[in-house]
Order: C-alpha cells, then structure tokens, then sequence
C-alpha cells in the first residue's frame, strides 16, 4: 500500500525540484511507473476478503478496480493539461500538477481506507483541489458559480452523512470496516432511524449525482478544465457510488422500502438527462448530462442490493470513467484549437482530423454501451437485475439505452460527419500527445472486454 | 503610540487576564476583566479617529454593563449561598445571570450585536487583540461555573452559529466578517459547553490559532476590505496561495485543522442524544462557508484585471513580523492528524 502512496506524496516534492525543461515528461513518467505498480492491487490474495491489510488501510475487490483507475488517471490528467498550461508561467504549472497529485493521493486513501470516518475525512478532502482546479483554472466566469455549486451541494449532503457515521460509532462501537460487517444487524424502525438511512445515503446520492440533486454536475464538469473534468468524471462521481456501496451492508432491513423514491428518481433521471443530451448545444455539457444518466443506472443498481446490481454497478462505474474521461478529452481537442465548446462550430472533422474520427467513434460507441465493451457488460447486469426487481423497470432502462444511442450517435455524427465548415479548414492537426491520450483511455477499456474479472468485484 | 504606555497598556492587558485566570474569588475575577477593559480602551481609541472613538465607547459600554451584571451576579450567589468561590456556583439564578454576561462579554448571540461595529473600528493589530486575547479571560470563568441549564446553552450556541452565518453574508468590510465568524465560533464554543468543557478549550484554541492567522493575513496585505484582497497576488504571491486554506480551514473543511473541533464537538453532541441539534449546526457552519469562499475567489482563484504600478510590490521587503503569521499558519492547517494526541491532552 505504501509502495504506491510514499511514490504519489513524494511525487509533490518532485514537482517542485525537477528544472522546468522536464517538468512535464517527469511528472508523466513517474505517474505512470506508479500506475502500472498500482495494477499489483487486482490480483488480490483472497477472493473475498482484504487484502494488503494495515491497520488503516487494506484493499479489496470492490475497491482495487477504483484504486487502478485513479493511480491511471493521474498519467492521463497530466499528459491532457500539457498543451493548454503551456503559456502559464512555470510555478503555476507546478501548482496544477501538485493539484492533480494531491487529489490522487487522497483519493487512494479514501478507496483504501478500512475506518468509515477516514473514508469521510478523504472523500471531503478531496473537494478543496478539486475546487481550486475549477475556480481558478476554468475558462469561463461562469466557473465561480460551478465552483460555489459543486462545493455547496456535496456539503450539504456530507454533512449529516457525518451525524449519521457518528451515530453509527456510538451504536456499533466501531466503524472499521473490516468488523463493520459482523456486527449484528441494528433494530431499525423508528422515524429516527429512517432519518439516519437518508444521512448515510444522501452525501452519496448528491454525488453520484442522484437526478434531483445534479444541478452541480453540468455546471462543475463544463467549467472546469480539461483534468478537472477527467477526474471528476471518472473517480469522484465513483466515490459516491464506492461509499453507497460500503455503506449498504449497514443499513439494512430499511432500504427495502425506502430505496423506492431514489431508484424512482435515478431511473427518471436516465430518462430526462439523456432528452437534454439529444437537445444539447454546448459539448461538454451533453458528456456532463450523459454522465448523470450512467450514474443513474449505477444508483438503481446499488439501491436494489443484489449481486448483479453491485457487480454491475461496478463495472459501469469503471467502463464509464474511462469512457468519460475519454470523451471530455475528446471535447477538449475540440475546445482547443476552436476555442468554443459550441458543437456547430466544429462539425464534420472527419475530413480535417481523420485519425481523431477514429477514437471520436470508438468513443461514441463505448458510450453508447456496444457489445462487448464493458459498459455493456454493466448496464446489461443492471438492467436485468432491475427487471428482476420489478418488470415495469425496463420501460424506463429500455427507453434509457435507446436515448443514449441516440444522443451518443447524434455527437458523433454531428462532430464528425456532415459538411465541413469554412472557418475550420486549417485546424492543427492531431498532436501524437492527443492520440496517445486517447489510446491509454481506450485501450484498457477493450483489453477489460478478455478479463473482466479485475472489475467484477466480489461475485468471482 | 508612546512605547512606554504601549508597555504599561500591553502589561496591563496580560496583567487583568492573568488575575481572572488565577483568581477563585469573584471579585478577583471581576477585576481582571475591568482591568482588560481598561487597558483595551486607549488601544482602540489611539487613533483618534471617529469610529474608533465610537468603537471604544460601545465597546465600555457592553464590557461595564456586563462586568456589572456579573457582579451583581456574584454579590448574588453571595447573598443566597454565603460564600465566592468561583466553582460553587450552584443556584440557578446567578448562574443564568453570569452566562447572560459571560455571553455579552463574549459577543455570543443574540447579545452579539456591538461585535461588529466595534471590531469595525479599530485597526487590524487591536483587532486581532480583541478577538483573541480578550476571549480569554471569559471562557475561564465559563469553563469553571458548569453551567447546567441546557435550553440556555443549546439557544445561544445556535442562534450564534445561525446569526454568525446569516449575518456575515452582506459584508464586504473584511472585520466585520470576522467579527461574524467569531459569532459563528462562539456558537459552536457554548454548544458543547455543558457537556464536555475540555472540548470548548479545543475549540478556543484552534479558533484562536485560526483567527491569528487570517488577521495576520490581512496586516501584511493591509486589506480591510474585500477588493484590497484581490492585490494581494502582487505582493506575496505564496502567501496568497495558503489563504484560501486558512479560509476554508476557519470554515471547518477537512482535512484541515478547523475541521478537528466540528468533529469532536458533533461526536459529543451524538453521543449525548442531540442528533438534530448537531445536524443544524453542521448546515449552519455552511452559511459561513459562503463568506470565506467569497474571500478566495476575490484573493487567489481570480486575478483582478489591473496591474501594479511603480515596483512590483513582492519585491520590498515586509515590514511585519513574518514569525508570528508562519507558525499559526502551519498550526491553521496541518494539526487534524494530531487529533487524538491532542483530544488525550485536553479531554480527559
């Protein structure tokens, strides 16, 4: 665990010493040296237990394919900012990059974190860089408003998800995860009690985003830059499904019946985020809504706690953060040399960036959930478990995949196909940096198609 | 001012504090605190400015009238019970009476409202004096009197968390901000006070250690109000840097080390059955989170269009002793991962 953590910290240090010719290619190599000793983690030592135990931190199933994703982001993040930093002077490229490391080595101690309230205090931790990322290297003055936005709406819900974990120490006696699990089950039925199931959940559900509660999601993921829309795309929305999924075993027998109104919410929000997509103008604001529908789907799958629905829910999680993040990075290619997320002002690219139509597609098409990627995979576990759970679901999950077919190949038919305009005949071309970004976002995603064990969690 | 009187001034400061400290008598204790009255009183009016002046006077004004209640207070006790000790408190009526003062002297809700208008007044130094210093000598006498009566205690902690958000978000004076998060950190000071006092001791000091800082960052960019802020990124780019940190660490964010009373305070509040008491000052403390956002956005996450003329002002050399800001700072954020060597210190 350490062999991963002292590398991230010591990574800050780094950053500051290294002379400013190399700043960049160091930083990406050593991000990636610490990603690819980070895949050590899937091959755990017992099927369903802990494993790499201390006694603050210690991974398991659920959480090495979310600990793999974030060491691998770091590498992506860094080769994405290099272009649009570069007339910044050199300190404030350090502070980004310390930025982007110091929400990596929270984030790891969050996933990795056997105590509740560690997990706690690392998921709050990690909203200060990320702020910061928004408000201060956004493009927009809007982003004051996301930044405002995104740190309100997950406060308001964390904070009484604090209340219900210190209730939770005062009746359990403990809240480590590693004897959470065998504690006996409480006797929960007063108002009380349902007042406390709502706590625990709803810092979760304002993250993930639950439909009611995503004002923040478009508003953080547009404003924000180029790696702040990576990584809020592709972990932290997935700290709230990881918490929700934690959280779950605690709560029992309430959620039977009070998971209704919030799969109701997460089903509809499929439905009503991805009309706004095919309405959408603005780019990164159709992958912004479009990733408020996939979590939708995570959050019915978690709510109905069966093991398809988690498993599934886990394997969305991971395909969609790499599909995401590869689609925002896609978006920035755009943003950069047009400047303008408008996507009628860059259409029909095929003919200037050909090669880039290529990854446009895979993309569209690993959004749209093709067979047989790994968002298929997920969203197929979901959607039947959800019809197993009630058939009238599948009007909704069913009207859900035909939705997002339908906005995935209306951004990429309208980016890439059609006529091509005047003003962007002499656009740069493709930067083999944005290829290889591409490639290491894409790849892994087709690689997980013959191993999908590394992503199924405890259901081995 | 004359450095002789500021010694003598300064010295009886300290002097008064120590005495209420040290004292296990009433009277005593009501001596000190007229002592720091007094000798904060030519320290606010040095300038002799107008609203200084009127700070001092509102200021002599609160202090005497609630230095006199607690001696009525006392004289109480007195009367009724037959003896001064400080500890032996027990009947309700002083007791009411000496928290209502204590509260006044304080600057808790809803006897809040000359807290404002005073810090308004004064320069930063006395300022940071008021805020901190003079908080000293009241909380002992309220962590040693046990107050029991909770309706009292839990009403003033969340009117002042509630009126300290509320209140400081029209403000763009940057004291009178502060004058509204001393409010707020009251609040949350007199919430936990019946039932862990050890606990309050934690907060007034990480308080006092936040506070210290922020003051100490608005002296060196002689900032009194929110657009002075916005040049602060020209004359101490690193500094400007931490400040939203310290700002968010006021406003109680983990993993920073304002976060470490909230916790500790909403774990003794749990445990004692007041589940919903602790989730409504948790949502208040966000109130004042808006307000120090507001600060990092203006300070260091935009940068103000206009530039500096004549030498870039980075380049001169401070005048203020940089010690004192460095050391706090530190302590404002790093100190929540010495949460329980430091709650097996002061709890027992």
């Amino acid at each position: 665990m350490l062999k991963i953590l002292l590398p991230t910290i010591m990574l800050v240090p780094t950053i500051w010493a290294v002379p400013a010719k190399y700043l960049w290619s160091t930083t990406l190599s050593y991000s990636l040296i610490i990603s690819l000793i980070s895949l050590t983690w899937l091959k755990s030592s017992a099927e369903s237990g802990w494993s790499f135990l201390n006694p603050y931190m210690a991974t398991d199933p659920l959480s090495t394919p979310l600990l793999a994703l974030t060491c691998w982001l770091l590498p992506l993040m860094i080769l994405a900012s290099q272009n649009h930093t570069a007339p910044e002077p050199i300190s404030r490229q350090r502070t980004y990059i310390t930025l982007l490391t110091s929400l990596q080595i929270f984030l790891i101690m969050a996933f990795s974190a056997t105590e509740v309230i560690m997990f706690y205090i690392m998921f709050e931790a990690t909203l200060i860089p990320t702020l910061v990322i928004i408000t201060r290297w956004g493009n927009q003055t809007e982003r004051l408003n996301a930044g405002t936005y995104f740190l309100f709406y997950t406060l308001a819900g964390s904070l009484p998800l604090l209340v219900a974990l210190l209730l939770l120490q005062n009746n359990t006696g403990t809240l480590s995860l590693l004897t959470l699990q065998y504690t006996p089950s409480m006797q929960l039925s007063s108002f009380a009690d349902k007042l406390w199931w709502a706590g625990c959940l709803l810092a979760f559900l304002v993250k993930m985003p639950l439909y009611g509660a995503h004002l923040w999601l478009p508003k953080a993921h547009v404003e924000a830059p180029i790696a702040g829309s990576m990584v809020l795309a592709a972990v932290l929305l997935k700290l709230g499904g990881y918490g929700m999924m934690r959280m779950m075993i605690m709560l029992e027998p309430l959620t039977k019946e009070l998971s209704y109104p919030f799969i109701i919410f997460a089903l509809w929000g499929v439905i009503m985020t991805g009309s706004i997509c095919l309405r959408q103008t603005d780019l990164k604001s159709l992958i912004a809504y479009s990733s408020v529908s996939h979590m939708g789907l995570v959050a019915a799958g978690i709510l109905i706690q069966t093991s398809w629905g988690f498993t599934g829910a886990l394997i969305l999680m991971i395909a969609h953060g790499l599909t995401s993040s590869a689609l925002f990075c896609l978006a920035n290619t755009n943003y950069e040399r047009t400047h303008s997320r408008t996507m009628i002002l860059a259409r029909g690219l095929q003919m200037v960036l050909p090669l880039m139509t290529a990854w446009w597609f895979i993309a569209s098409l690993a959004n749209l959930a093709l067979p047989p990627l790994p968002n298929l995979m997920g969203e197929l576990m979901i959607i039947t478990s959800l019809f197993h759970w009630s058939w009238w679901t599948i009007a909704l999950t069913g009207g859900g995949t035909l939705i997002t077919a339908g906005y995935s190949l209306y951004m990429f038919l309208m980016t890439q196909r059609g006529p091509l305009p005047a003003h962007i005949i002499s656009l740069d071309p493709t930067h083999s940096r944005e290829h290889l970004l591409m490639a290491l976002h894409l790849l892994p995603l087709i690689l997980l198609i013959s191993k999908p064990e590394l992503i199924w969690g405890w259901t081995a | 001012m004359n450095p002789y009187i500021l010694a003598i001034l300064l010295f009886g400061l300290g002097l008064g504090t120590t005495i209420t400290f040290a004292s296990s008598h009433w009277l005593l204790a009501w001596m000190g605190l007229e002592m720091n009255t007094l000798a904060i009183i030519p320290l606010m009016a040095q300038h002799h400015h107008p609203r200084a002046v009127e700070a001092t006077t509102k200021y002599f004004l609160t202090q005497a009238a609630a230095a006199a209640t607690l001696l009525f207070a006392s004289i109480t006790n007195a009367w009724l019970t037959g003896q001064w000790e400080i500890q032996q408190i027990t009947h309700p009526l002083p007791t009411t009476m000496i928290t209502l003062a204590l509260a006044l002297k304080i600057g808790l809700a809803p006897l809040h409202a000359w807290l404002p208008e005073v810090l308004q007044g004064l320069d930063l130094t006395t300022g940071l004096i008021l805020s901190t210093w003079q908080k000293l000598a009241p909380f002992a006498l309220i962590l040693q009197i046990q107050p029991s009566n909770s309706t009292t205690l839990i009403i003033l902690g969340l009117a002042s968390t509630l009126i300290g958000g509320w209140g400081g978000l029209n403000q763009t004076q940057l004291r009178k901000i502060l004058a509204y998060s001393s409010i707020a950190h009251l609040g949350w000071m007199i919430l936990i006070l019946q039932f862990s006092p050890s606990i309050t001791l934690l907060t007034l000091l990480t308080y006092l250690i936040m506070t210290s800082s922020t003051f100490l960052v608005f002296k060196l960019n002689k900032a009194t109000i929110i657009n002075t802020l916005a040049t602060s990124w020209a004359k101490a780019p690193a500094l400007t840097a931490l400040t939203p940190l310290i700002l968010l660490s006021l406003g109680g964010l983990p993993p920073l080390t304002g976060f470490m009373p909230k916790w500790l305070i909403l774990q003794e509040l749990t445990k004692q059955g007041l589940a919903p008491t602790a989730t409504l000052a948790a949502l208040s403390a966000l109130l004042s989170l808006y307000f120090y956002l507001r600060l990092s956005y203006t300070m260091t996450l935009t940068i103000s269009p206009n530039s500096l003329l004549g030498t870039t002002p980075w380049r001169l050399p401070s005048t203020q002793l940089t010690y004192p800001l460095a050391i706090s700072t530190a302590m404002t954020l790093c100190l929540l991962p010495l949460t329980p060597a430091i709650s097996a210190l002061l709890i027992p």
